[in-house]
């Protein structure tokens, strides 16, 4: 990580209210969008795994891998709504 | 006064882009590695440079796939919520 220069944190402390808020937007949606490409990252990590399994001779998916792929995301997101589920129904089961 | 913002904010974009990339390159190498260089040998040989070239290709096709299967699910996701979608078109 880079440290930020003494001129940048001088200048931060006498930002104005309107101008912190929009900084802290800013940093919010940041944040959120980096975790958004955290699940992206790993989500191709588990599909490729899965998908691309055999000799890889040409740069693009193929007619099997690229509907694999596809699925794989889509049954991801299944699983995960049948455990949020299945916790919702726990809770309101005590 | 908002030169401090927009600097900061410019080092914020900067630095998420390279720890993305990182990581983009961290998987590619990974995958890569396992499946085009089984034995490594004294050098890459050219079939295994070839195998490298087409894998990265095929990990960032599999990548832009992904990422757009996932989008709809969290744009849909978040337009149950009733939430902002301005986040998701920036990415």
């Amino acid at each position: 990580m880079d440290s930020i220069s003494p001129e940048v944190a001088e200048g931060l402390k006498n930002l104005s209210p309107r101008d912190k808020q929009e900084l802290n937007t800013f940093v919010t949606q940041e944040n959120q969008k980096a975790q958004i490409q955290a699940t992206i990252h790993s989500l191709t990590d588990l599909c490729f795994r899965k998908c691309i399994t055999s000799k890889i001779s040409a740069g693009q998916l193929d007619r099997s891998e690229q509907p694999c792929v596809q699925n794989c995301v889509d049954r991801y997101m299944d699983a995960n709504m049948v455990v949020i589920r299945h916790l919702e129904q726990m809770r309101t089961m005590q | 006064m908002s030169d401090a913002k927009s600097a900061i904010m410019d080092q914020i974009r900067q630095q998420a882009a390279l720890s993305n990339a990182r990581a983009l390159i961290e998987k590619v190498n990974e995958h890569c590695f396992e499946r085009c260089v089984p034995k490594p040998g004294s050098s890459l040989s050219s079939s295994e440079t070839t195998c490298y070239t087409h894998c990265m290709e095929k990990y960032m096709a599999a990548w832009n796939t992904v990422s757009r299967t996932y989008l709809q699910h969290a744009q849909q996701g978040v337009a149950a919520a009733g939430g902002a979608q301005g986040v998701m078109g920036s990415i």
